[in-house]
């Protein structure tokens, strides 16, 4: 559906803030743009949304040509820009209707249209309130109708949770899950849970650079915790028993009795391990008060896949 | 032309439900209601002046106060076109729906111009408050909306190429504004310079020139073909910038 072959994109000439992109994004699938702010994500789906003409390379949207066919090409998207631009004055039913109307839904169909949009997004009850008195939330939803208005086959949504708060970000999620069924959905976030609660495939971009493609076990398998937080009480060295157990890497005290275990890289099963310590905790005769995995961040999780992408 | 419909009915319900026309309505109502007055009551106190002149002449053709308010309603019209749709971010929902740059472009324009008409259409009555009290040409009535709407077709492409060139509708105002008092600064040129090309090129341009001629019922092609050349100029170079846009 999506197809971006070698896109780069220069706001000035010299320095691109994208280089050389290319991938796929296929019927029935969630694609998940990766990447840490600033890395190219929006000036990738702003120049896939046909906002941005590319400096080079091509977007083939729906078998049609962004450049040489812009019209039909646009007219297979529904586009959730970052920061949802919607006209305050208006009132949500006329805006969607304005919506319907510029994406050619037919006169007829058009008011079906709207009602099915705001149904899915739950903004029925706000059908009749002017945009500029809505919470983020609703305009989120609003702009999210506005997407799936004209039924289009392709949806592009630049980080379509945030600023939602955590009811709301599931909300927005399951409603997407349910999109990707029919339509090719291409996403961006920040939010490396995101990408696995909701997409299929994630791509991660670093500096403009497409760094790695990767399954969501994939990703899954690194942003499992790689470290463990584990508090004890009682008297002993417990760190000495840390230290002795055949998985840990490095044992760290961060204040008396609350240490910071890493796992050895090449641990599969840190699962198994950490039964295995706390079982040898407790033998030893130490009160486990604190057991709890240490999440990768983002940044580390970029660095690994930056590294296998070289290797 | 994709998008001209549901871009200009937009425009349109923008200006009408928010305060903006309405406030432009009024402000020019009031003052061209006070500039007529000013009219009647100078003809009525020199009865001998309505020989070969009528306060309507003299309200289209001959006074300042025809002017000075177009050339701050205008660009009032036209500001928010495009720069509000830039700082607000609206823009990009609107440019990657499929909808041409012409569509847009001329859509707005043509949101603009309406109201320029609405906004005209009340001065009418002056017409039949005159016809009370005399006679009325026809004809010089015509040609003087006529020069009216081309005015202000001239004067709203004029000020929608200048909201394209900024998100600030300040400063949007005030470019479309200097713009349109340049060009009728020019037109007094035709009072200052000598005989010869300066002269000639000055009277060309020269609103002024052009409403006096109107509302005498005087139809000069070549007054009409520059109005229309400004508004075919200005809303060109809009859809190009439009277009620059995307590749910024």
């Amino acid at each position: 559906m999506i197809t971006i072959e070698g896109l780069s994109k220069s706001y000035d000439g010299t320095s691109f803030a994208v280089r050389d992109v290319s991938f796929r994004v296929q019927k029935g699938e969630i694609v998940g743009f990766l990447g840490p702010n600033g890395a190219g994500k929006s000036t990738t789906l702003r120049v896939a949304a046909g906002f941005l003409g590319a400096t080079a390379g091509r977007i083939t949207l729906a078998g049609h040509d962004l450049v040489t066919e812009p019209l039909k090409a646009r007219a297979t998207i529904g586009y959730m820009p970052e920061t949802v631009p919607l006209y305050r004055e208006m009132r949500v039913h006329e805006y969607l209707h304005y919506r319907a109307e510029l994406k050619r839904v037919p006169r007829l169909e058009r008011r079906a249209a709207v009602d099915l949009a705001m149904g899915r997004c739950r903004v029925v009850e706000v059908a009749d309130k002017l945009i500029g008195r809505l919470s983020k939330g609703y305009r989120q939803r609003v702009g999210l109708a506005d997407a799936l208005v004209a039924r289009p086959p392709i949806l592009i949504l630049d980080e379509p949770t945030a600023g939602l708060d955590p009811n709301q970000i599931r909300e927005v999620r399951s409603l997407v899950c349910e999109l990707g069924r029919e339509h090719a959905v291409l996403l961006s976030t920040h939010i490396l849970s995101e990408v696995e609660a909701t997409c299929d495939r994630a791509l991660v971009i670093s500096k403009g650079v497409l760094v790695a493609e990767g399954t969501i076990d994939g990703l899954r398998k690194l942003s499992r915790s790689s470290a463990m937080r584990i508090t004890v009480g009682g008297t002993g060295d417990a760190a000495a028993l840390l230290r002795a157990q055949p998985a840990v890497e490095k044992v760290s005290e961060d204040r008396p009795g609350s240490y910071l275990v890493t796992w050895r890289k090449d641990v599969e099963n840190t699962d198994g391990a950490t039964e295995e310590v706390a079982r040898v905790l407790v033998g030893a005769g130490f009160g486990l008060r604190e057991l709890a995995p240490v999440k990768a961040s983002l940044e580390q999780v970029f660095a690994e896949l930056t590294a296998e992408a070289a290797a | 032309m994709r998008g001209f419909w549901p871009v200009f009915k937009r425009e349109l319900f923008s200006l009408f439900v928010t305060p903006t026309a309405w406030v432009l309505i009024v402000v020019f109502l009031i003052l061209q209601g006070f500039h007529f007055y000013l009219m009647v009551r100078h003809f009525a106190q020199n009865p001998e002046l309505s020989v070969d002149q009528g306060p309507i002449q003299a309200f289209f053709g001959e006074s300042m106060l025809f002017y000075l308010p177009l050339v701050l309603l205008c660009p009032g019209m036209t500001m928010r076109l495009f720069a509000e749709e830039r700082r607000s971010g609206t823009i990009e929902s609107l440019m990657t729906a499929p909808v041409g740059s012409t569509g847009i472009v001329l859509g707005k324009f043509a949101a603009a111009f309406t109201t320029y008409l609405v906004m005209w259409t009340p001065t009418l009555l002056y017409i039949v408050i005159m016809r009370r009290a005399g006679e009325v040409d026809w004809h010089v009535v015509a040609t003087s909306y006529a020069g009216v709407a081309l005015i202000g077709a001239s004067y709203l492409a004029i000020g929608t190429l200048m909201s394209a060139m900024t998100e600030s509708q300040l400063v949007a105002i005030l470019l479309s504004s200097l713009v349109i008092l340049g060009l009728f600064v020019v037109g007094i040129g035709e009072f200052i310079f000598d005989p010869g090309i300066v002269h000639d090129f000055c009277s060309y341009v020269s609103v002024w020139g052009q409403m006096s001629e109107l509302s005498k019922g005087i139809v000069d092609s070549r007054r009409i073909a520059m109005d229309l050349s400004v508004v075919a100029l200005a809303l060109f170079v809009t859809v190009r910038a439009v277009d620059a846009w995307r590749w910024g």
